[in-house]
This record gives C-alpha cells, structure tokens and sequence, in this order.
C-alpha cells in the first residue's frame, strides 16, 4: 500500500470518529434540553391557564369602575353643571378636560379648589342653614331640617366644605368659622350656640366665586 | 500520485473544518441546557406568584360591592340635593 493511500484512509477514519464522537455529544445535550422543556413545558402551561381569567375579571372590574366614574360623573354634571369639570379637576388633577370629553361638553376647566361654595351652601341648608339661591329651573333646595334650630346653630358661620382631607381642629372652635370638614369633627353633632356666619357671602348658592375674579 | 496528495490536502483540511463545526454545534447545544432549566425554574417562580390572581375575584367582588353602594349613595345624593 503506498503512502499517501494510507494517510486517506487514515483521515477518513479520523473524519468519521470526529463526526461520531461531535454528533453523540450533541444528542446527548439535546436528550438533555428535550428533558428540560418536557419538565418546564407543563409550568408554563400552568401560568396560561392561571393568567387566562385575568383578562375577564380585570375588564368586568374596569367594567364596574367605568360605570361607578360615570355615575359620579353623571351626578356632578346635574348637580354643579358648569362646575363640574371643575369638581372634578379639583379632586384629579388633569381630569377635568377628560370629564369635559366624556360628557361631550367643552370649554376651559377652571379649578374649584379646595372649597366649593355652592355645594357648602346647598349642604349647609340641608343642615340647617340659610337655603342656597336654587338655579333657574332647577328645583327647589330641600327644607331646613326639624330640628328648628336655627341656621348658626345647626352649622355655625354658614359652613365651607373641603374636597380634600383636612386635618380636623380636634375638640376646638373652628379657625374658619362653619367650615365642615370631610374628616374632621361635625359641627351639627357637637355645636353649641355659635356666632352668626363670620362671611354670610358663602351661604348664596349664586355668591362671589373665587375663581371668577 | 499527485492526486492522491492532493487528496490528503483536502481530508486533512475537510477534518479541521468539520471538528471546528462540530464543536460549534456541540457548544451552542450545551449553552441551551442551563437556559432551558433556567426557564422552567422561572415558570415554577412565576406558577407559584400566579397562585394570588384567585383574590383578584374577591376584589372584583368587593369592587361591585363599593359600586354598587356608591350607586345608592350617589341615587341618595341626587334626590337630596338640587339640579344645578
């Protein structure tokens, strides 16, 4: 046999050990992945079939949530009609021309800030207090309640409600006299015989508005 | 016998390039391994978080609840207070 006879057929056999030996470690590390994915397949199985719910409750909670926002929104445009955006824009900044576009309205939305008269007189009167000045074709404010006390009894200075959490004056007089705050102490339950309103302007339904000058 | 030399050239060459092939194949397959195992711990990680999405039923329940009250107290609202 000559030479370069062997040397062939000495590569050959190397050519076909190296294939034999790449392609068997290569199956192995595939057997091996193979097992992998049959062992994580399941597991991702079990994260579809537990996400696959989600989709539903979370649209019927943001179903119910729409509904609640546009019931409130609804309530605030019959109830303070051009202030409502505002309402709104008080309570979540950047709202109010969102509110505008849903009720189909437009115009600027000015801000009510932090008290809102009108809704403060509207309550006061329900609570005692003098009745507010019922818009044209609006109907009537609701009577003073029985108790027949009278209007600086029932909320002492004519009242002034806050849209946001005010830190109460526990167990004093009001620095403001007849503000009613949201979370704060209430007049009606507590009030002795007090001052008449210190500003009677913010007992009118249709008085000064801050925003407005 | 030239031929045959020439031969050897090209299986020598042709073996070279064929184990540094191999050796890729065979690297980039054990690379896969680890991810692969890797992937079914996260999935086991994650299964298990996913345990705490059956409360969302609960929320969605308690949030018809809050609706639901929010919607008698706004009824409430709107007999009691004037239309602008």
């Amino acid at each position: 046999m000559e030479l370069p006879v062997a040397i062939i057929i000495l590569l050959i056999v190397l050519i076909v050990l190296a294939l034999a030996v790449f392609l068997l470690a290569t199956i192995a590390e595939l057997v091996k992945i193979n097992r992998g994915l049959a062992a994580a397949i399941p597991l991702v199985g079990e994260l579809v079939s537990k996400t696959a719910p989600v989709n539903g409750v979370l649209d019927a909670i943001n179903g119910t949530l729409v509904t609640g926002r546009d019931l409130l929104e609804g309530l605030a445009l019959k109830k303070a009609g051009p202030d409502g955006a505002g309402l709104v824009e008080s309570c979540f900044p950047g709202e109010g021309a969102k509110f505008l576009r849903r009720v189909g309205a437009s115009g600027a939305v000015l801000p009510i800030g932090e008290d809102y008269p009108r809704g403060a007189a509207i309550l006061n009167s329900l609570l005692g207090g003098t009745a507010p000045v019922p818009a044209a074709g609006s109907a009537p404010a609701p009577a003073p309640a029985a108790s027949g006390g009278s209007p600086s009894e029932a909320v002492p200075g004519g009242g002034r409600i806050s849209l946001r959490d005010t830190p109460a004056p526990a167990a004093q007089e009001p620095a403001e006299p007849g503000r009613l705050s949201a979370m704060g102490a209430r007049p009606w339950e507590s009030a002795p015989a007090a001052e008449a309103p210190a500003e009677p302007g913010r007992l009118t339904a249709k008085g000064a508005r801050p925003w407005e000058r | 016998m030239t031929v045959l030399w020439i031969m050897v050239v090209v299986l020598v060459v042709a073996l070279l390039l064929l184990a540094k092939l191999l050796s890729g194949v065979l690297g980039a397959a054990r690379s896969i391994t680890p991810t692969v195992t890797a992937i079914g711990g996260v999935a086991a990680a994650g299964s298990k978080d996913l345990d705490a999405v059956i409360a969302l039923v609960t929320t969605q329940n308690y949030i018809s609840q809050v609706v639901a009250g929010l919607a008698n107290y706004g009824g409430s609202l709107d007999v009691a207070l004037p239309d602008a």
